[in-house]
């Protein structure tokens, strides 16, 4: 888990909300912020709202309803091509299995746990039509991973030609995402 | 087939020096620029297939540059790739409101701009 010292003031401005919430952008006042930066993922069951700014990336953000723990990565390639290149947390296979296990590390309860996926754009039109673009790359395989692990997605932005900022609250699971 | 142009705007000549290493292997022709002023230059002059452009630069920002080529008719639809330190990817909010495509960080990965760079010329 990554922690910075450097924590973004979260501005509110108005987002489009994820699953009927609010529309209205949440208070993060009683909250610690936390910056993402792609290839990092960061849980908790403490509150926190956890600030991305997505491209072709993509981010999962995994929430227990049970136990109030949730957890978000962002990640910027598919799938791991076996080089030795330090950070794995940059792959969406790997970086999705990890968000899971950094869940049930914190206590999550395996079964409770439900996703929310974001990002993946492909700002270019020319591109967009095509299956094999990184950002549709980026979605499908935090879908299969989620999948195979029995997980459910209840909430998701993604595609498009817009880049996105997120905001995840870790402590109720809502999300924000602001079309850039 | 010519190969795809890529411009690389930086006032680092390490970083410079550290794109031209990994993209000269994939064959593509580099021209390169060391501040916002000359990126717009080198673009208009150019005609690149994409452009790498750093955000803290002498004369114009990055993002200053991006709105410029964003505005001209000739630039407005070449990809652009902002690269940025960690300490400035929190005001990439402002990258992609200026028009940029995507971004990447600091030092720089050659995996990762390999694939944002492919992924952008639809390769």
């Amino acid at each position: 888990m990554y922690r910075l010292s450097n924590l973004a003031a979260i501005t509110p401005v108005a987002k489009q909300s994820i699953n009927g919430e609010s529309a209205t952008a949440p208070r993060s006042d009683d909250r610690s912020k936390f910056y993402l930066h792609p290839g990092q993922l960061f849980g908790s069951p403490d509150g926190y709202a956890v600030t991305t700014i997505l491209g072709s990336c993509v981010s999962v953000c995994l929430w227990d309803p049970l136990t109030k723990i949730g957890g978000i990565n962002h990640f910027l390639l598919p799938t791991d091509i076996g080089d030795d290149l330090g950070s794995s947390l940059r792959f969406g296979d790997l970086a999705v299995r990890e968000l899971i296990e950094e869940m049930l590390d914190l206590g999550a309860e395996p079964h409770q746990l439900r996703a929310k996926l974001f990002g993946g754009a492909c700002v270019l039109e020319a591109f967009r039509s095509r299956e094999n673009h990184l950002g549709t790359k980026n979605v499908k395989i935090a879908r299969e991973v989620l999948d195979a692990a029995d997980i459910p997605i209840i909430g998701h932005d993604v595609g498009g030609d817009r880049g996105r900022k997120l905001i995840f609250h870790t402590d109720n699971g809502s999300a924000w995402v602001k079309q850039l | 087939m010519a190969p795809r142009k890529i411009l690389l705007v930086d006032d680092s000549e390490t970083i410079l020096q550290m794109e031209q290493m990994i993209l000269e292997k994939s064959s593509y022709e580099l021209v390169m620029a060391r501040d916002g002023e000359e990126g717009i230059a080198k673009a208009l002059e150019t005609r690149p297939d994409l452009i790498l452009m750093d955000v803290v630069m002498p004369k114009m920002n990055g993002f200053e540059a991006v709105k410029h080529l964003r505005e001209n008719e000739q630039t407005r639809r070449v990809p652009i790739v902002m690269v940025t330190s960690k300490a400035e990817a929190e005001s990439m909010e402002t990258g992609y409101e200026s028009g940029c495509s995507d971004y990447i960080i600091k030092p720089i990965d050659t995996l990762e701009l390999v694939a944002k760079v492919k992924n952008l010329l639809g390769e």
